[in-house]
């Protein structure tokens, strides 16, 4: 500050933000995730028109009735969409190219964010059956990194209208 | 002043305030308020026409967190729908006007989110101006500080004027389920409390709260279906003021006495004073010594009644305190308020405030019979 005021006008300020947070899972969450620890995924049912829900949320959007019973669905089942990706993102150090995929689990009406691995890219397609990789026993922490990745099955693949209304 | 359209408030729900609910994220407290909330009213969502909210995703740290509220207001079929950063008393005047354009006659108003997740204080810096005054680290406290300092360097109030009415409102408070701070406290024993910023004592402030809370509105040929005692809306006004603390007088409040007069005028009341309850948001013992002068109101009167509830000294549930004002107003009108009932609570006035030193004010009036025939 003894150096007077700046010579050239000031464009602007660099500051950085620094906000701490410290979370609460949530009633249906923490169950949730407490159930990967037992290679359990838990949904949750809407009690007016049965639809799954995973990961379980306490009421459905779509009829704002309650989803008050927690169900497990497959920890198996089908690609409805998916990207390859090719650039990489911070805080991943998974080999490019990788795939991203939706999938709906066996038993839920809607779907789940999944790594694919154990083929390659070019083979993943909508329809393609697939299923879940999960950490070793006593390994598994009961967070998402509990299952690694899904792998394809070799099962025949489905057809389209069996998931197009759970994208 | 013809041609609006009688709006009332006609369903309230709100989460008993706390210092934070260890079980629940801001959805599932909330989705408990919205069905408290229809069902009181008797409706489903398809007899709401329009849903406003808000909420500060910074607070709770969930990016697009307004997002998943809608997944617990309803999100289908779509229905117009608004968020604001802001309070949610906020909210609500954006629901009212929406009617007034008469393509709604009922709204869905929701205040949330998880206070406790966050640091509120370092939050709150950043409404503040970057460049001077987020910068020194100004949070709310300090510059409710710097607000005391001026109001009371120029009223003469003292320290001990200040402990008094903490603990009227304490005092309220004890008789309000849904506050957070239910313990009354003699104004001794709150002097004594050490400084938070000096000339205000921790014992002056409400702690961190956390709540979820939901208000239906409706128009008139609706209410009456949805409440045996609507809360009218007699007037409403809102008022910004400069963001740039040292741009403003911060020991008056010029927004609130102009949304004051503004409302009053809307509703046709002389003064503020005619009404019998006044629920203020202010979360000082000096903000709502800034706001009773604003509204030309006597702060230690016993009528009009000043925030029975125990006001925001009891729980100040960021981005909903204010709504909660409104639903207080709402529950002594419409013979709900139990345990602090104004006897006889026939005309009501609710603020809300936004951003530090009062920045922000909206103020409604309310009473027991429709405005307009």
């Amino acid at each position: 500050m003894t150096d007077g005021p700046p010579k050239e006008p000031v464009k602007y300020v660099e500051k950085q933000v620094h906000l701490p947070y410290r979370y609460v899972a949530g009633d249906y969450k923490a169950r949730y995730l407490a159930a990967l620890k037992d290679k359990t995924i838990l949904g949750s049912k809407c009690s007016k028109t049965d639809k799954v829900f995973v990961p379980p949320i306490v009421a459905s959007p779509e009829s704002l009735a309650p989803c008050d019973e927690l169900v497990p669905v497959a920890d198996r089942g089908v690609v409805t969409t998916f990207c390859v990706v090719n650039i990489p993102v911070i805080g991943r150090s998974i080999e490019l190219p990788y795939v991203a995929a939706s999938v709906a689990l066996d038993g839920a009406d809607i779907s789940i964010y999944a790594l694919i691995q154990e083929c390659k890219p070019e083979e993943v397609r909508m329809g393609m059956r697939v299923e879940a990789v999960w950490k070793p026993d006593g390994e598994r922490q009961g967070g998402h990194e509990d299952i690694l990745h899904f792998r394809p099955t070799g099962e025949p693949d489905a057809p389209l209208a069996s998931f197009m209304h759970r994208l | 002043m013809p041609g609006l359209r009688n709006v009332a408030v006609v369903g309230f729900a709100q989460a008993p305030i706390v210092a934070r609910d260890e079980h629940r994220i801001a959805t599932e407290m909330l989705y408990a308020q919205v069905r408290a909330a229809l069902a009181q009213c008797r409706v489903e969502r398809e007899a709401i026409d329009y849903q406003a909210a808000g909420s500060a995703d910074y607070l709770d740290g969930r990016p697009f967190g307004f997002v998943a509220a809608l997944e617990v207001m309803g999100s289908w079929p779509a229905k117009p729908d608004l968020h604001l950063e802001m309070d949610a008393s906020f909210a609500a005047y954006y629901a009212w006007l929406r009617i007034q354009t008469g393509d709604s006659d009922t709204a869905l108003v929701c205040g949330y989110g998880k206070t406790s997740e966050g640091d509120p204080e370092r939050v709150l810096n950043l409404q503040l101006d970057p460049y001077y005054q987020a910068a020194i680290g100004l949070d709310p406290t300090s510059t409710a500080a710097l607000q005391a300092s001026a109001w009371m360097a120029r009223t003469g109030t003292t320290d001990r004027d200040l402990a008094a009415l903490a603990a009227r409102r304490r005092a309220a408070g004890a008789r309000n389920p849904d506050a957070q701070v239910r313990a009354p406290a003699n104004a001794e024993d709150l002097a004594k409390t050490p400084w938070a910023v000096e000339p205000l004592r921790q014992g002056y402030l409400p702690p961190v709260g956390e709540s979820a809370v939901c208000l239906i509105l409706a128009a008139e040929g609706k209410a009456e279906k949805m409440c045996d005692r609507p809360a009218w809306i007699h007037g409403v006004d809102q008022r910004i003021e400069l963001q740039t603390l040292g741009g403003r007088d911060l020991s008056g409040s010029a927004g609130a006495r102009l949304a004051t007069e503004r409302a009053l005028a809307m509703a046709g009341l002389a003064k503020a004073a005619d009404v019998d309850v006044v629920e203020l948001c202010a979360t000082t013992p000096v903000e709502e010594l800034v706001l009773c002068e604003a509204m030309e109101l006597d702060p230690t009167g016993t009528r009009p009644a000043i925030n029975p509830s125990g006001g925001p000294l009891a729980g100040n549930p960021l981005m909903m305190t204010g709504l909660i004002r409104l639903g207080e107003a709402f529950r002594q009108l419409a013979g709900r308020a139990d345990g602090h009932a104004v006897a006889g609570a026939r005309r009501a006035i609710a603020h809300g405030a936004q951003g530090h030193c009062l920045q922000q004010n909206v103020v409604w009036v309310l009473g027991d019979q429709r405005r307009w025939t």
